[in-house]
C-alpha cells in the first residue's frame, strides 16, 4: 500500500503544481480586491505543501500505509473491472450517435455476459427493460430528456 | 407558536397525496439501496437524483430525503442476514444481529431494528423542529467572514475525522476545493481552468463526480469481490418477547440520545454514534458476555443511534448550510440543482419548502416502520439477486444521472474518470469524504472569503477582529490540532494492531 500512497502523492503534487502555474495566469488581485486567481493560487500552494509533507512522512514511515495490503487487484477482478470501464467508455461514446435505447441494449447484455450471468432469457429481458423500458419511464413519464440517435430510436 | 404554525403548514403540504407518494417511493427505493450490498446511501441517493428532475422541488427533496433515511435503515437487513453491512453505519449491527439470525431470531433482530430506527428518527426530528429555527435565526446574523470561518470549521471537522492521515484528509479537501474552482469565476465572471473546453464553463458537475467516486468506484470494487452466503432464518416472529422489550427499551433511549447529539457535529459520520451506543450498552450491561453472541441491546442501541444521527445530521445542513457527510452533501447538491441554497436564508425565503421537508421526516419514519415490518421477507429475498444485475442496474442509473442533468455526454466522461480515481482512492484507503465536501463547499467558501476581503480592502485582519469569526477559527484550529494528535503515528500503529 505504501507504493500506492507514493504514487497518489506524486499525482496530487502534479495536479497542484499544474493548478499553481495555471492560476498565475489569472489576476491574483484587482481594483475590487482578490482576483479570480487568488483562491486557486493559495489552494494550490497549500496543496503542494501538504503533499510534500505527506511524501516526507511516507519516506520516514510516519503515515500508516500497510505494506502487507495488496494495492493491485487480482487478475480476475482486474479483468472484470476492465470490462466495466470499457463498456462504460463505449456506451459514453455511442450515447448520442446511437441514442439511449440502442446504446443501452448491448451495454446491458454485454456487461451481464462479461460479469458471468448465464441465463440468456434473463439477460435479454433485463437488456430490453433497462434500455427501452427505462427510456420510456424517464423520457415519457418523468420528462427527463434522453438522447435519441440518428436512426430516430 | 410560529414554529408550530409552520410545522402544521408543512405537514399539510407533506400530507398531499403527491408528496406522500414521493415519500413512499423514496422509502422503498432507499431501503432497496440499503439492502443491495455495495451500494451505499451516498451513491444510491446520487444515482436516483434524475428521478426528481421534473418534480417540483418540494416533492423532489421529500423523495430524496426519504431515500436517504430509507437507505440508512436498509443496511441493517444485510447486516443481520449476510453479516455484510449495506452501509458503513450498519457495521455494528453485524456483531449481534447476525448472531441472532444464526440462532433463528433474525426476524426479532430486524423487528427491533425497525422499531429502534423509528423511535430514533422521530425523536431526532422533534428535536430538529425545536432546535432548527433558533439556530437559523442566529446564523442569519453571520456576515461573510463568519460564514467563511464556519465553513472552514465544517470542512475541518470532516477532514479531521476522515481516514488514517490528517495530511491526506486536508490534501483531499484542498483538491475538492480546487476542482470547484473550474468554470466561470462567480465574482468576476472570468473563466478558470477551462482550457478552452466549452463543457467546463459550467464547472465540473457535482453529480457526475459523486456518481463516479461512489457509484462507479463501488461497482469496480464489487465485481472483484466474492459472493456472499445469505442465512436462511425464520422471519415469522418480528416482534420481541416481553423480556426482550424490557432489555431494549433503555438501549433505544440511550442510542437515540447519542445519535442525536453526535449528529449535530459535522464530520462525525454515522459509524461513530453506532459504535458509541454499542460500547455504552456493553459497559452498563449486567451480562456483557452476551454481546457478540446475539444480545438484543446490541442491535437496538446502534440502530436507534443510526437513525437519530441521520435525522439530526439535517440540522447543520438546513440551518448553517454545512453538510455533515457525503450523503448529506449529495442532498445539498440536490437542493442546489433545484436553485435552493441550504442555510438560514432558506427558512426565510422558502419556509413552505423547508417545513414540508421537515414534516415529511415524520411521515417517512412512520412509512419506514409500516413498510419494513411486513416487508422484511421481501427485502430478504432481494438479497438473493445475482450481483451482476445489481452492478449493471447501478451503472445504467449512473450513466442516466450523469447525462441527463445537462444532457451532456462530457459529464458521463467525468463520471468514468472519477470512478477510476475513486476506485484507486478506495484501494489505498485515501479519504473521499473531504474531497466531496470541498467540492460542494468550494464556491461558497471562495465567495465568503473574497467578499470578506473586499469588505476590508484586502486586509486579512477582518477574520481576527470579529469575535465570533475569531472564535470559530480557533475552534477549527483546535479540531485540526486534536485530529493531528489523534492520528499521531504511535497511536495509529497501536490502533491498527488492535
Amino acid at each position: 500500500m505504501r507504493r500506492g500512497w507514493q504514487v497518489a502523492c506524486v499525482c496530487l503534487l502534479g495536479i497542484f503544481l499544474g493548478a499553481l502555474v495555471t492560476s498565475l495566469g489569472y489576476s491574483l488581485t484587482d481594483a475590487l480586491g482578490p482576483g479570480p486567481g487568488f483562491f486557486p493560487f493559495w489552494l494550490s500552494a497549500i496543496g503542494i505543501g501538504l503533499t510534500g509533507a505527506m511524501l516526507v512522512q511516507l519516506a520516514r514511515g510516519r503515515i500508516l500505509a500497510d505494506a502487507a495490503v495488496e494495492v493491485l487487484p487480482s487478475r480476475q477482478a482486474a479483468l472484470k473491472a476492465g470490462a466495466v470501464l470499457v463498456a462504460l467508455s463505449v456506451a459514453a461514446a455511442l450515447l448520442e450517435p446511437l441514442g439511449f435505447r440502442l446504446t443501452m441494449l448491448p451495454f446491458i447484455a454485454g456487461l451481464l455476459l462479461a460479469l458471468g450471468a448465464r441465463s440468456l432469457l434473463a439477460i435479454a429481458l433485463t437488456a430490453v427493460a433497462g434500455s427501452f423500458g427505462v427510456f420510456h419511464v424517464f423520457y415519457y413519464w418523468l420528462k427527463v430528456p434522453l438522447p435519441i440517435g440518428a436512426l430516430g430510436i | 407558536m410560529d414554529t408550530l404554525q409552520h410545522l402544521m403548514t408543512g405537514l399539510a403540504a407533506a400530507l398531499s397525496w403527491q408528496n406522500l407518494v414521493f415519500a413512499l417511493i423514496g422509502c422503498v427505493l432507499g431501503t432497496l439501496i440499503g439492502v443491495l450490498p455495495g451500494l451505499g446511501p451516498a451513491a444510491g441517493t446520487a444515482i436516483l437524483i434524475p428521478l426528481t428532475f421534473r418534480l417540483d422541488p418540494t416533492g423532489g427533496l421529500i423523495m430524496l430525503s426519504a431515500i436517504y433515511y430509507g437507505a440508512m435503515y436498509g443496511g441493517t437487513i444485510t447486516s443481520v442476514l449476510i453479516n455484510v453491512p449495506g452501509e458503513a453505519a450498519s457495521v455494528v449491527t453485524c456483531f449481534d444481529g447476525h448472531q441472532m439470525a444464526k440462532q433463528g431470531r433474525g426476524g426479532t433482530a430486524l423487528g427491533i431494528a425497525a422499531i429502534g430506527s423509528f423511535v430514533g428518527g422521530i425523536t431526532a426530528t422533534i428535536a430538529l423542529v425545536v432546535v432548527a429555527p433558533p439556530l437559523a435565526r442566529v446564523a442569519l446574523s453571520f456576515g461573510p467572514p463568519e460564514i467563511f470561518a464556519l465553513m472552514l470549521v465544517g470542512l475541518g471537522l470532516v477532514t479531521g475525522l476522515a481516514g488514517r492521515s490528517l495530511l491526506a484528509g486536508l490534501a483531499m479537501a484542498v483538491l475538492g476545493l480546487l476542482i470547484a474552482m473550474v468554470g466561470i469565476d462567480p465574482v468576476r465572471g472570468a473563466p478558470r481552468f477551462t482550457f478552452g473546453i466549452p463543457s467546463l464553463y459550467d464547472g465540473v458537475g457535482f453529480i457526475p463526480v459523486v456518481m463516479g467516486l461512489f457509484g462507479v468506484a463501488e461497482i469496480l470494487l464489487v465485481v472483484g469481490a466474492p459472493t456472499r452466503q445469505v442465512i436462511a432464518t425464520k422471519l415469522t416472529s418480528l416482534l420481541p418477547s416481553r423480556e426482550e422489550w424490557r432489555r431494549s427499551g433503555g438501549a433505544i433511549g440511550r442510542g437515540t440520545g447519542i445519535g442525536f447529539f453526535l449528529g449535530l457535529i459535522p464530520g462525525v459520520g454515522a459509524i461513530i454514534p453506532t459504535f458509541v451506543a454499542y460500547v455504552l450498552e456493553k459497559r452498563i450491561s449486567k451480562t456483557p458476555e452476551q454481546f457478540g453472541q446475539g444480545a438484543i441491546e446490541g442491535v437496538a442501541a446502534p440502530e436507534s443511534a443510526n437513525n437519530a444521527y441521520a435525522n439530526a445530521a439535517m440540522i447543520p445542513l438546513l440551518t448553517l448550510g454545512i453538510p455533515s457527510s457525503p450523503t448529506i452533501a449529495v442532498l445539498m447538491g440536490a437542493f442546489i440543482i433545484n436553485g435552493l441554497t441550504p442555510g438560514p436564508f432558506l427558512f426565510q425565503e422558502r419556509p413552505d419548502l423547508v417545513w414540508a421537508v421537515i414534516a415529511s421526516f415524520f411521515l417517512g419514519n412512520i412509512l419506514l416502520l409500516v413498510l419494513n415490518l411486513p416487508l422484511v421477507g421481501l427485502w430478504a429475498r432481494i438479497l438473493h439477486l445475482p450481483y451482476q444485475y445489481v452492478c449493471v442496474g447501478t451503472l445504467l442509473f449512473c450513466i442516466l444521472g450523469a447525462y441527463s442533468l445537462q444532457q451532456n455526454v462530457f459529464d458521463v466522461g467525468v463520471m468514468i474518470v472519477c470512478g477510476i480515481i475513486g476506485y484507486g482512492m478506495r484501494r489505498i484507503d485515501l479519504p473521499i469524504a473531504p474531497l466531496v465536501l470541498g467540492l460542494i463547499l468550494g464556491p461558497f467558501i471562495e465567495k465568503a472569503l473574497r467578499t470578506s476581503l473586499e469588505m476590508s480592502g484586502g486586509d486579512f485582519s477582518i477574520f481576527f477582529t470579529r469575535p465570533l469569526c475569531l472564535g470559530l477559527l480557533i475552534v477549527g484550529a483546535l479540531i485540526l490540532l486534536g485530529s493531528a494528535l489523534r492520528l499521531a503515528p504511535a497511536e495509529v500503529r497501536k490502533a491498527s494492531a488492535d
